[in-house]
């Protein structure tokens, strides 16, 4: 849009436009390198100055944070549980997608409707019951507990992406493949999700960062270290330890840092599917 | 293909159980227990109707200015946020110097954790040593400066600026669709002699009427499943003048073991979603085609 | 299609099934009391039982040195036969908040600590508890560490529950250099000499009080309680209520009223909102000079991690104006209903040899932990090792006021209120007899 020159007026929106981009990036950015840069200053350092520079790039708040809360086994739990719960969410939806997406049958805007609905149910409001349900189930403090309410967590999303992703699979190429003689779940697996590659990327993605930030059912299900989960090596910090602020913004770090990264990998995926998702919803 | 139709249910399957544990049956739950007198202490569980909900409307002097935090909070982020998120949008699918670092930087604040935002802000707002409060004090304002989150006049405001000004996914949402906008729709405005704003209003906007009433959607749900970060910062204090339905929900559970009462809390919840739903689908004509 | 339409029916049946059993076991909670953790592991292993204990005594806990000795030595004595396997839960919110949803689904691990928390009640009223009387009965030894005191925690109309590991004798503890700084040479006697000092440090450019208002504002409810139990007759009568429903007394009302003057002038900017941990670090960092607090604080004077080198020698302690200490056995550990028996078994084992003098014993030694047991002996190493602790002991013993805490004698729940009001009184928003009423409102709702 530089080609044609502009109007005083327009100049001054875009000059405004400037403006706005850089308090929206300073914005969003400030809090994160704050943190960040906190993290390597000493307690004493930030007591005195908030906002000062760290005198020194010193990573004993990382060695605390590491001693005192055992980050890399929650590292470690936070990457099986969410990978397992981000392969089921993906799996199972993509063949409900498909489902809906291709084949006619009675109710089937209906079972989309209701299945759709749990985008709008705040899951703080089943916190109890689906307490019980994962204790009568056996799986109390297990990783399988939070497999199973992470890979449901982010359902209507995945479920949106992955039909709108199908519905663009031209019809022609099914029918060719069970002209060729292939069966229903062949052309699913071997046709149909090879097609659909980029829907189930960006699924996953979403689906793995819901899983991966989550907190609330992570206290709630689970107690030991075998099963509990990133996001909550952070509640070490907010009681137990919470003047050792050095330990607490490097602990931070570790947890934010996974999450960029992943994103700044797969942006274009998260937006674009993110988008062929909402647009149906 | 008639031999298909087996395939059907095999494949809806899955989906369908992970949504009968995890939705259907916890919401069945939610309905049927909030109908009971459900305790811990003393251990009571029979049916009493709707007394529950009747104590919520009408003997519960904290309810209603709780019902009130929630409903503001939803009406601040369906307007000032997602303005704010379009706003930038716009800007962006210029496609000005930069766009692409400030579309990705302006996304982080919402791909982390809740809690993680939460603990920074925490501190941000810590009266000693917090950012907030040394900017203040650098820039000679210290008389402004404020315990933020515990003080009963900036509570509120604070704890809001959390999650007010992080508007990324909308951002991200409307500019994709502002994206894929036909180049030549902007063109043939622009040679009938349309000026950049008149285009920005009268063309693309329409356009991305859907979009943005989905990002009103989103942003309604958002603030119904708000609880980690109020319950990490304030805890819903001072008194309850930054609780929410959610964090009520909770404590109703945690610290009164009132289930009942708790799920009754919970069915409210569902109903403000079910009602902003339908009303910002009625508001954005979302179930209109594109004209 | 109708197959599907079948198979949608059978699972919303199935839902309207799990739904009913859901409900249904919901209330009888108790009944199926061992799908929890203990009994699952014990099956895998063997003959060997595995007591799965949670706990929040770990990491940077005070009392993680003591109960990892513990574990440690039950595991070699009971070797091949019970084996507990700790699992952590840092934190003693996270951990009073997971037992609490473990008792509504009734299904807790072989052994709680009730700690400040209140569980044990909570876990009675869901008939989980097994009822200890009939073993401490055939044990003398482990009778005789029941006293009134201790009964009072740890018994319900006369039948034995839970064994207390340490009792809580609080004072508070000021910083020597400081008084000397404002030109105070002893702790004060009486209320208008403590306020009196508070004004003289004040005027020394010195922050009086470390003070706090989240998690139950622990330190700052130490202070005031201590007003209202050396006010009369009638003061000390409310300290020793449990569960009171009625704050608007005028002695509590003069308490709270004090407390707010304490908040406006007496304490750090990060006072209110702050926790404990806040309050404590500010009295390590010599920020402030007093922090009411119990003898647990001791160990942490000569650590370097948290206070600089010496720090030890600058504190002293005191018993509260007026000649008062807090004094109430912690509620202490207790057994819950197992399907298996020898779990249960088991699980008395280990109540018996967490609590035992042997154990309290270990406990002061390391940590300077005040035994709960009137049979537990004070040791001369302890109290070299302590040397306020000897202090504390001799002073506290010449206190004839005595009562629990403020906000252990709350009804549950109260707490929070409590906390979550506070800084609303610190800011002048709600008067000292809002607040009372607020807590009388909550206390007579929960009855």
């Amino acid at each position: 849009m530089l080609n044609k020159a502009s109007t005083p007026a327009e100049k001054i929106v875009k000059v405004l436009g400037y403006i706005f981009m850089a308090v929206c990036l300073i914005v969003a950015l400030f809090p994160i390198v704050w943190v960040i840069m906190s993290s390597f200053k000493s307690n004493k350092e930030i007591m005195a100055n908030g906002l000062a520079l760290p005198t020194s790039f010193a990573f004993t708040g990382y060695q605390e944070a590491l001693k005192i809360a055992p980050i890399l086994k929650f590292f470690g739990n936070s990457v099986i549980i969410t990978c397992c719960s981000t392969c089921i969410n993906v799996l199972s939806l993509a063949m409900a997608g498909y489902i809906f997406a291709k084949k006619r049958f009675r109710g089937r805007e209906v079972l989309y409707a209701i299945l759709s609905i749990s985008l709008m149910i705040p899951m703080t409001s089943v916190l109890h019951p689906v307490y019980l349900i994962i204790n009568k189930l056996g799986l109390y403090d297990t990783k399988a507990a939070l497999v199973l309410v992470y890979s449901a967590l982010s359902m209507p999303m995945s479920l949106m992406i992955l039909r709108s992703t199908f519905e663009g699979i031209p019809t022609s190429l099914e029918e060719a493949a069970y002209v060729d003689g292939a069966g229903f779940v062949r052309t699913f697996f071997q046709i149909m999700l090879p097609c659909a590659k980029g829907g189930l990327a960006s699924a996953a993605v979403l689906a793995f960062l819901d899983g991966w930030n989550e907190f609330t059912f992570a206290l709630l299900l689970t107690s030991s270290d075998k099963a509990r989960t990133l996001p909550l090596a952070l509640s070490y910090f907010s009681s137990q330890f919470s003047f050792n602020y050095t330990a607490m913004f490097a602990a931070i770090t570790i947890a934010v840092i996974p999450s960029i990264v992943l994103f700044a990998i797969f942006q274009e995926q998260v937006v674009s599917s993110m988008t062929a998702g909402s647009v149906k919803g | 293909m008639k031999h298909n139709k087996i395939w059907i249910p095999i494949f809806l399957a899955p989906a369908c159980i992970l949504f009968l544990l995890v939705f259907a049956l916890p919401l069945v739950l939610v309905f049927v227990t909030s109908l009971f007198e459900y305790k811990l202490m003393p251990n009571t569980f029979s049916f009493t109707g709707l007394s529950n909900y009747v104590k919520l409307f009408t003997q519960d002097p904290n309810f209603l200015p709780i019902l009130k935090n929630t409903l503001v909070w939803i009406l601040i982020h369906c307007t000032l946020h997602v303005v704010l998120g379009t706003a930038l949008a716009f800007v962006l699918y210029k496609k000005p110097f930069g766009w692409k670092v400030v579309r990705t930087g302006y996304m982080i604040p919402n791909i982390i954790s809740q809690s993680a935002i939460a603990m920074i802000f925490l501190n941000l707002y810590n009266a000693s040593f917090g950012a907030v409060n040394s900017v203040l004090k650098s820039i000679g304002l210290e008389h402004l400066c404020h315990n933020w989150l515990f003080d009963n006049n900036t509570a509120f405001p604070a704890v809001t600026m959390i999650w007010l000004l992080f508007a990324g996914y909308t951002t991200t949402l409307v500019l994709a669709q502002l994206l894929s906008v036909d180049e030549s729709i902007i063109e043939a405005a622009r040679v009938d002699g349309a000026s950049s704003l008149q285009i920005d209003f009268m063309i693309m906007f329409p356009l991305v009427r859907k979009m943005i009433g989905t990002t009103v959607i989103m942003a309604a749900a958002y603030m119904l499943q708000l609880f980690s970060m109020i319950y990490i910062t304030t805890g819903g204090g001072p008194g309850v003048s930054t609780t929410n339905l959610p964090l009520y929900l909770y404590t109703t559970m945690k610290n009164r073991y009132d289930y009942g009462y708790a799920n009754a809390i919970g069915v409210v919840i569902i109903a403000i979603g079910a009602v902003c739903m339908v009303a910002i689908r009625k508001l954005f004509r979302m179930n209109e085609e594109d004209y | 299609m109708k197959k599907i339409l079948a198979a949608f029916l059978s699972a919303t049946m199935l839902l309207g099934l799990l739904a009913g059993c859901g409900g249904g076991s919901a209330s009888s909670g108790a009944a199926s009391s061992s799908s929890g953790s203990g009994a699952a592991a014990s099956s895998g292993s063997g003959k060997e039982i595995v007591i799965n204990y949670p706990t929040f005594q770990v990491g940077v806990n005070t009392s993680a040195p003591v109960i990892s000795a513990l574990v440690e030595g039950f595991n070699e004595k009971y070797a091949g036969q019970y084996k507990i396997v700790v699992e952590e839960v840092p934190g003693d919110a996270n951990y009073a908040e997971k037992i609490q949803v473990m008792i509504s689904t009734g299904s807790l691990p072989p052994v709680v600590y009730g700690g400040g928390y209140k569980l044990l009640d909570l876990a009675l009223a869901q008939d989980l508890v097994v009822d200890l009387t009939p073993y401490v009965e055939a044990d003398p030894e482990w009778k005789a560490q029941y006293n009134d005191a201790s009964m009072a925690a740890n018994a319900r109309d006369g039948k034995i529950y839970a064994s207390s590991m340490e009792g809580s004798l609080v004072g508070y503890f000021y910083n020597k250099d400081l008084f000397a700084q404002a030109g105070i040479d002893a702790a004060p006697k009486t209320w208008d000499e403590f306020f009196a000092d508070c004004d003289k440090l004040i005027a020394a450019g010195i922050t009086p009080m470390a003070m706090d208002t989240a998690d139950g504002a622990w330190c700052s409810q130490l202070m005031m309680g201590a007003m209202i139990a050396t006010s009369g007759d009638e003061g000390l009568a409310f300290m020793n209520t449990k569960y009171p429903t009625d704050y608007n007394q005028d002695v509590v009302v003069k308490a709270v009223e004090k407390l707010q003057w304490l908040y406006q002038n007496c304490t750090t900017l990060d006072a209110v909102g702050g926790a404990y941990e806040n309050a404590a670090n500010n009295f390590y960092t010599e920020n402030v000079a007093i922090i009411a607090n119990g003898p647990w604080m001791i160990g942490d004077f000569s650590d370097t991690t948290l206070v600089e080198e010496g720090f030890n020698e600058k504190v002293g302690v005191a018993a509260y104006p007026g000649g008062f200490v807090y004094d109430e056995p912690i509620e202490g550990m207790f057994v819950t209903k197992q399907s298996d028996p020898a779990l249960e078994e088991a699980a008395i084992a280990m109540v018996r040899y967490f609590t035992s003098d042997e154990a309290q014993e270990m406990a002061l030694n390391m940590q300077g932990m005040v035994p709960a047991s009137p049979t537990a002996e004070i040791s001369d190493e302890a109290l070299s090792t302590f040397p306020l602790l000897g202090d504390f002991l001799s002073q506290a013993a010449e206190c004839e006021l005595r009562s629990p805490t403020f906000t252990s004698n709350m009804v549950p729940g109260l707490e929070s209120e409590w906390s979550n009001n506070l800084p609303n009184l610190a800011t002048g928003n709600i008067s000292a007899a809002d607040l009372c009423q607020i807590l009388s409102n909550f206390a007579a709702s929960a009855q």
